[in-house]
Parts: structure tokens; sequence; C-alpha cells
């Protein structure tokens, strides 16, 4: 069985707290950002882009790379912050975080070298990976994989299961969708507002290999992606439901929609910064634009 | 020019023939259908090439966010389906999937307008034009002949980004010689006048020829100016046919709330404001209906196009009259 070495697990925990780090920091200083949906994947993430997926910064369009969209695309800081840390652009840039020329609020392919689509209205992206999936068969391409990330709501969405069924239909067991169930929406939760349960009932219905893990655990998320990628392509796409805490890692934040799209004031941000490094066992270390932050406006709360 | 007034291929069966021809020449072309391949026309391309035939089902939005991530691997994707899901089911599909990150897919939309067949105001597009005119990166055209089809869909080809084309369920004469080339931005004069412009897009460029013909029994000389090309819009050819003639119609198969109309109407109002008249769907849908009963209806025929001609050039006398 697959295994992460205590060295890979204490590695991939550092990624993960810093992939929170930077997303407080680039909402704080953009004022607009969602904090709840960013904190919910970051541990998905980091195994992504640090243990599992075919990277290479330096050619970013490598045609044997895997492909990664972010179909619940408003999640945009946590993946600017995983990039820049994998070294696909300056760890500076995500000051540029929703400023004119910068990175777009919802990941856009133009924004940053790793992005690989535009998105933002919910149920698009897993239509996108579709295609690329497709795209990649047609090219003889069998070794990279195209993964795909939604939100729990987004599966509200018509067009998710538009593609859930094509991707059955096509046998396109090189796409891997990754639901981020961190049952928390917008204005609620996901049971309340519109529920999806049976959850894992609908995809299998749909045809696909259904893996349910803690998507917190980064040896269930190592060991998934693993079991998607190389055991179960036998003709259908996997998803992996990754049941998940939305604002994992704060407090306030935690299974709290309040915190879907909210910025923190610098002083907020700077506490919570401290808080996830408590909660994290790391040194603490607090908001890096603190005082530029105070001097530089006043704070709407970017709802 | 060479005018085949025996014409009876409709739009589609051109289109067809064209797809199999671009296909051969570049084998990057994909073409995705939502369950309509025998209405528009994609039978042979499927023949010719059934691996690249891709069949997605009743599921336009699929479709064409399927088209985004083909085009992503560099394919050159043809996602098909009626120009109503186009414009209406997908719309969100295109706009950000497609036109936002700016992306190589080429999509023709078909039932265009007044002539399609029986099945009504739901499957009757009329505001795809303004629509698609309205999303950013997209590149617009609507040809005025089975020949000027051909031409927009190469170079649709060798266009990068995303490009929206009509394949109208319709057959008019040919317009055009095998010499004809499209460019985008460009119109053509197809008969020249000093009297009034008749800006015609799509199918409506042949009634404005008719129109022309009845207008010079009465001794106007009506220009006749085909503007495929709805967007990028060729200004320049719109300003100077305004300078020699002083008044406009503009006629296209469409409503003409955001569609020709409007776009010439922008380009007169900013650079040489001229009496206007656009002839056009006002507002309605298009219901069930026989073809030239509709045309008649949302007067749209040859005869309508005149009678507007008539109408604004009595406008520009008036003004004329009122400046001395």
């Amino acid at each position: 069985m697959m295994q992460l070495t205590t060295d890979e697990l204490r590695h991939l925990q550092e990624r993960a707290y810093q992939i929170r780090r930077l997303s407080v920091e680039m909402i704080a200083y953009s004022q607009w950002g969602h904090i709840g949906g960013s904190f919910s994947m970051a541990e998905l993430l980091a195994v992504l882009y640090f243990k599992d997926m075919k990277l290479d910064p330096e050619q970013p369009s490598l045609e044997n790379r895997d492909r990664l969209i972010l179909s619940k695309a408003h999640g945009s800081p946590a993946l600017y912050a995983v990039l820049a840390l994998r070294g696909f652009m300056p760890e500076e840039k995500i000051y540029q975080y929703c400023e004119l020329g910068g990175l777009e609020g919802h990941t856009h392919i133009e924004s940053a070298p790793g992005i690989e689509a535009t998105g933002g209205p919910l149920g698009m992206g897993l239509s996108v990976a579709v295609g690329m999936a497709m795209g990649l068969r047609r090219k003889e391409n069998p070794r990279s994989r195209v993964i795909c990330i939604l939100g729990d709501g987004e599966c509200n969405e018509g067009n998710v299961w538009e593609a859930a069924m094509s991707a059955a239909h096509y046998h396109l067991d090189n796409l891997i969708a990754i639901v981020d169930y961190n049952k928390a929406m917008a204005k609620g939760f996901v049971w309340d507002l519109m529920g999806i349960e049976p959850f894992a009932d609908k995809w299998k219905a749909f045809g696909w290999n259904v893996l349910e893990i803690d998507g917190h655990d980064l040896q269930e998320v190592a060991r998934a992606l693993y079991t998607a990628r190389w055991v179960k392509a036998n003709g259908s796409p996997v998803v992996i439901i990754a049941h998940t805490v939305k604002g994992k890692g704060i407090e306030q934040a935690e299974f709290n929609y309040k915190w879907h799209t909210h910025a923190p004031d610098p002083e907020t941000a700077d506490a919570m910064l401290r808080e996830v490094a408590r909660n994290y066992g790391y040194p603490e270390e607090g908001y890096s634009k603190l005082e530029k932050a105070v001097e530089k406006e006043t704070f709407y709360g970017g709802e | 020019m060479a005018e085949n007034k025996t014409n009876t291929e409709e739009f589609r069966d051109a289109f067809g023939k064209t797809l199999i021809e671009l296909g051969k020449e570049n084998p990057k072309i994909v073409f995705l259908d939502a369950d309509l391949h025998t209405s528009t026309k994609a039978t042979g391309f499927k023949q010719t090439f059934p691996d690249r035939f891709v069949q997605v089902g009743i599921a336009e939005q699929n479709l064409f966010g399927i088209a985004a991530g083909l085009a992503f691997e560099g394919f050159v994707p043809f996602p098909s389906t009626f120009a109503a899901f186009a414009s209406r089911r997908a719309l969100d599909q295109i706009a950000i999937s497609i036109c936002f990150p700016n992306i190589n897919v080429k999509i023709p939309g078909s039932y265009c307008g007044v002539p399609t067949s029986r099945a009504g105001g739901s499957h009757n597009c009329i505001e795809d034009l303004a629509v698609m005119r309205a999303l950013p990166n997209m590149k617009v055209a609507d040809p005025g002949s089975n020949e000027d089809l051909r031409q927009i869909m190469k170079t649709a080809v060798a266009t990068p980004g995303p490009v929206y084309f009509r394949v109208t369920r319709y057959a008019v004469p040919e317009l055009f010689g095998p010499e004809h080339r499209f460019e985008w931005g460009k119109g053509v004069v197809l008969r020249p006048g000093s009297d009034v412009t008749l800006f015609g897009t799509g199918v409506m460029t042949h009634f404005c020829l008719e129109a022309a013909g009845i207008l010079a029994e009465q001794a106007i000389q009506a220009e006749v100016v085909h503007l495929a090309s709805v967007k990028p819009i060729d200004n320049k050819l719109i300003v100077e046919s305004a300078l020699r003639t002083g008044c406009a119609v503009t006629a296209e198969n469409a409503t003409i709330y955001g569609g020709l109309g409007d776009a010439v109407s922008q380009v007169l109002a900013e650079a040489h404001p001229v009496p206007v008249h656009r002839i056009g769907v006002r507002d309605q849908f298009v219901e069930s209906g026989g073809i030239e009963e509709l045309f008649a209806l949302h007067q749209m025929t040859p005869q309508d196009i005149a009678n507007a001609a008539l109408q604004v050039i009595r406008k520009k006398a008036k003004s004329e009259q009122e400046a001395i």
C-alpha cells in the first residue's frame, strides 16, 4: 500500500500550512477572497502539487504534465498560493491578487503559468476537464491525468452532471474529479440550501469509481490520488469525495459559511495567521503587511 | 460576380461540404455534436472522419465546455448546435470557458432567424448576433451566400480565437465566384449607388440586392454593401458609403436589438450621422409559420427594404432642405 514517509508527511504538512498562510496574506491585502474554501483544500493541493502531479515550473506547458482545473474557481487564493510555493511564480506576486494586471479574482489562464483554464461561474470546470481528457486520448498521451476540483455546493449545477455522464460514457479513466466536500456554501449549509446526498451513490449511478476520504489527512489524500491514478484506472473516471472542513485551521471560520466570501481587516488577519501557526505547530508568524495595510486604506470586508 | 439564380443548396449543405474540405486540410479539426448532426448537415464529416466526430448528447453546456478543453489541448473544435441553444443555453460556458481565455473554438450556429423549420419561437434564434457580438474576443460573421460561408469557415480556421458564424437553413443565389476571399472587418460593395446605402448581412444581403432592383425601377440608385463580418465591422466602408449616399437601411435576419443595425448605427452616430432605418425582427419571437409568410409578417421582404429606403431618402431630403 502506498504510504507517505515521516519526512514526506512533515514536508507536506508544512506546505499545507504555507498555503493557508499565503491565502490569508493575499485575501487580507486585496480585501477580497474566499478563506473558507481555500483552507478546506490546503491538504489536497499540498499533496497534488508536491507529491502526486507531474509538473515542471520551468516548462508549464510541458506536454506530458498533469493538468489541474479548479472548477470552484473562487478557491483561487489556495491555488495561486500553491503555484507560488511550487515555483510557478514569485511569492511576491500573491500581493497582486485582484489588482489590475495581477492575479484575477477567479482563476484565469492569463493570470499565472500553471493555471490551465478560466473559471468563475460554478459548474463549468468538469466539462473543460472532460474535453482535456479527451484531447489527451486523441494525442495518445496515456500518462497525463486531468484533475478537476469541484465544490460541494457546485454540484447543484446541472452542467456538472452533464459532464459526469459524458466522462463515464467516454471511459475517461485519465480524469480524476475531487469534490471538496466542506459542507458549506455561500449562504448556508449544503444539506439545508440544496442537499446533494446520497452523494457517493449519485456518482456511482453516473458510472464513476468513487473514493471517499478525510480531505485533511495527508496520508489518505496521497493514497486516494495514488489509487485513482493507478489502481482504479479501469475504464471509468474516478471521483474522490474529500470530506473537509470549511475554514479548517481558524476557529471562527471553521464550518462557518459567513467566512465563505469575507476579507479580514489587518488586525484580524494578523490574529488568524498566528492562530493557524499555533494550530499546526509552527512558530507564530503574523500578517506581513500589517503596518502597510493599516496605512493603505479603509476595509470593507469584500463580500 | 457570378450570379447563380437557380441555387437551391441551403447554407447548411454548403456547411457540411466545407467541413469535410477543412477536415482534410486540418487534422486538428474535431466536430462536436449535440444530437443534431443530420439537421446541421454534419453527417458527411461524421462519415469521412468518424474518429473526429464527438457526440455529447443533448447537453449544450457540456458541449461548449468540452470544446474548451479540446482547444486547450491544441485541437480546433467545432461545437455545433442550433443558434438558439448556443446563444441561450450555453452562453455562460461560451463567455467564460471560451471567450475569456480567448481560445480557438469555432462555433457554427444553425437555424438562424426567420427561415428555419416550423419549430417556432423556441428554436428560431433572432438574438445570436446581438449576444455573440457582446462577448469580448468573439468574432461574428453571417454569410451572404454559400461561397461566402465557405470562405468564412476557411478564415475562421486560419484565425486564432473564438469565432461564431451563422449557418442558415435557407438558399439564396450565389453572390460570389470562387475568387472571393473573406476578411474580418471587411465589407463588400455588391452594387454601387448614390442615393441610399443598403447594408445587409446574411441572407438579407440578397434581399437588399432585390430591393435595389425595385428602387432602380423608380430611378433610385441604391448602393448595396454586404457586411458578413458583423464583428469586427467595416467602420471605414460604412462611413465612406454613407458619405456617398447620405442615408442608410440596414437589414439582418435577426432582432434589430444589438445586431448589425445597431453596429452600423453606432459607427454612423459617432462618425457621420445620417438617417438610418433598421430592418429585422422587432422585439418579437419568430413563431411557427411558413418562411415567406414570416418574412412578410416581420416586414423583412425586399419590398419592405425598398420602402424603408424611400423613407430614409425623404428624411435626408428634409434635413438637407432645413439646412438651406
